[in-house]
């Protein structure tokens, strides 16, 4: 195995070690839906390093895009740049994603449960919430029927809880078979991508488990964070540090730091 | 041979809106950054309309404007909000008052809700939904989607009620005065949401000729059977985008999300760039040729 040239502690940001997880949870010729933001960025790392068949397909509708500048919409004509086709939300939503051909879906969230359910609707009660979030987009459907799902978000005690405000996107819904009894056809959420950690998820219970801690992470920090009871391994190993490679492609991907910014907080 | 004669659809911006009855349904084109119908939206507040009810997927400044202008009050939707900046500041404050209910669905429940009403069919089946709160949770409708058993396999399937509103209201590329759109780029759920409504009004950065249209039929998503009404509205989905027309002027729309998180704000907003403007073309006046011209899609990008 060739040896990589690993960046040390100190010369990437967080975000940049989240973007380089994300990427790396891509395989060379998947069809990928992604959003905007970090997932868009993953995607286009993934594209320009080891996956440069992978496919990237947006819900608004435009399909293998091949954007060179950042978007800030889902339906940023950015987005259509040497795409193989523009098409629409039945096409994309509905037949490509339903019809069973995206092999990994990303989203983020609000709030996740300990079994990967994800909220992007509310904050408080549902009568009454404290504030109205976007609502679940495409984001339902994504994680309904994607073949597996990668979350990414911030790890803090009011996100990651052990009951959610509302329930938008099916994680593992209350554990093993929970899926396939209410009828989902997508396989689930797979790993989530935290900005202290990888998380993955316990074949036999369905429960969210910790799979690598981020250089300078600590095991008191994660636990401090999370609220919900997360399985933790006896071993668990660091996660691999972005490469001086994929640093200096993911800093051309987005020049201006408009979803990486240069001077976000390092560990 | 006798030629036949070229049926003439358009209408003015301010006739569109007027055609539009207080307390109306209608479908919302444009997706996100793309095509909203923002000129449409302004000349619905200029004409103080009330109590509408906007059906569309995700939707941004344009309903935002609507809600904190009263005009609408009730949003079956999947998403909303100024994307890659924040929460739609208006729709946030309008729902504390109690002022604008949103049921929500996913995208592509709605995109098939509005296939299921172009269809003509009651209901239409989808796997998204399914174990969550979707399901369970309403605001307003009695009914929102029921889960069944397929008769023919077993399986489950959601069933989400068709759509067929008053009127669908979408901005387009490029029109005849027939009615026969072009839309370059993404569609979004324009094909099936322009077919769903019972009259239908398309709005367009340009007008072309009828045998623009039929030298490229292929190219057509909108044949002029669907089409009522054609309205001529060149940058009319500015500040946000058009596929190979313009970009979206981030500037222009980051003033008005940091503006509209005061009432206050948001009254200025409206007064001046909506209220204080006589139509669309003294809009863009304020705007500015200069500032409007900088945004035009530079070739071969659509942006």
């Amino acid at each position: 195995m060739e040896k990589k040239n690993y960046a040390k502690l100190g010369e990437f940001t967080t975000l940049e070690l989240m973007a380089v997880c994300g990427a790396r949870a891509i395989k060379n010729g998947e069809v990928v839906f992604v959003g905007t933001g970090l997932p868009m960025i993953a995607a286009m790392l993934a594209k320009r390093t080891h996956a440069p068949k992978a496919k990237i397909v947006y819900e608004a509708g435009f399909i293998d895009s091949n954007a060179i500048d950042i978007a800030l919409s889902i339906a940023d004509s950015r987005l259509g740049y040497r795409a193989s086709a523009a098409i629409g939300l039945i096409e994309t939503l509905g037949l490509l994603l339903q019809g069973g051909h995206v092999d990994v879906g990303f989203v983020g969230a609000a709030q996740i449960d300990e079994y990967g359910n994800i909220n992007t609707t509310y904050i408080g009660d549902f009568e009454h919430p404290t504030v109205r979030l976007p609502g679940s987009g495409g984001g339902n459907d994504i994680v309904s029927s994607a073949k597996r799902i990668v979350i990414i978000m911030t790890h803090e005690k009011r996100k990651m809880v052990k009951k959610l405000d509302y329930l938008t996107s099916p994680g593992h819904l209350d554990g093993p078979g929970a899926r396939e009894k209410a009828g989902l056809l997508g396989g689930g959420p797979s790993l989530v991508v935290t900005n202290l950690c990888q998380m993955d998820f316990d074949p036999e219970t369905k429960r969210i488990r910790l799979a690598t801690i981020h250089p300078g992470v600590s095991l008191q920090d994660i636990r401090e964070n999370t609220g919900f009871d997360l399985i933790i391994p006896e071993h668990v190993p660091t996660t691999e540090p972005p490469t001086y490679e994929e640093l200096a492609i993911l800093r051309a991907i987005d020049p201006h730091g408009i979803y990486i910014p240069r001077s976000a907080q390092t560990r | 041979m006798v030629e036949t004669p070229v049926e003439d659809k358009r209408i003015t911006l301010k006739e569109a809106a007027k055609l539009i009855p207080d307390g109306a349904h209608l479908f919302w084109g444009g997706f996100g950054f793309q095509r909203p119908p923002m000129a449409f939206a302004h000349e619905l507040v200029r004409q103080k309309k009330r109590n509408l009810t906007i059906y569309t997927c995700g939707s941004e400044m344009d309903i935002d404007i609507l809600a904190g202008a009263y005009v609408t009050s009730r949003f079956e939707l999947a998403f909303f909000a100024i994307e890659g900046i924040g929460l739609a500041p208006n729709i946030q404050r309008r729902i504390r008052e109690g002022a604008v209910q949103i049921e929500d669905y996913t995208n592509l429940a709605m995109a098939l809700r509005f296939l299921g009403g172009a269809l003509g069919v009651p209901f239409m089946p989808l796997k998204s939904m399914l174990g969550t709160d979707l399901l369970t949770k309403t605001k307003f409708k009695p009914k929102k989607a029921e889960v069944i058993t397929c008769p023919f396999t077993g399986e489950k399937v959601v069933l989400v009620p068709s759509v067929r509103p008053d009127f669908s209201i979408v901005h387009v590329s490029r029109v005849d005065r027939e009615g026969n759109a072009q839309i370059d780029g993404i569609k979004g759920e324009d094909v099936e949401g322009a077919r769903a409504g019972k009259k239908v009004i398309v709005l367009a950065e340009e007008i072309v000729d009828t045998e623009f249209i039929r030298s490229q039929p292929d190219q057509t998503a909108i044949p002029n059977i669907y089409v009522d009404y054609v309205v001529e509205c060149p940058w009319g989905a500015y500040p946000m985008m058009v596929y190979n027309y313009y970009d979206y002027d981030m500037e222009h729309i980051r003033m008005y999300y940091q503006q509209c998180k005061t009432e206050e704000g948001w009254q200025k907003y409206c007064e001046e760039y909506i209220m204080s403007v006589e139509d669309h073309m003294d809009f863009l006046k304020k705007i500015g040729m200069e500032r409007l011209l900088k945004l035009r899609a530079k070739k071969p990008f659509p942006y």
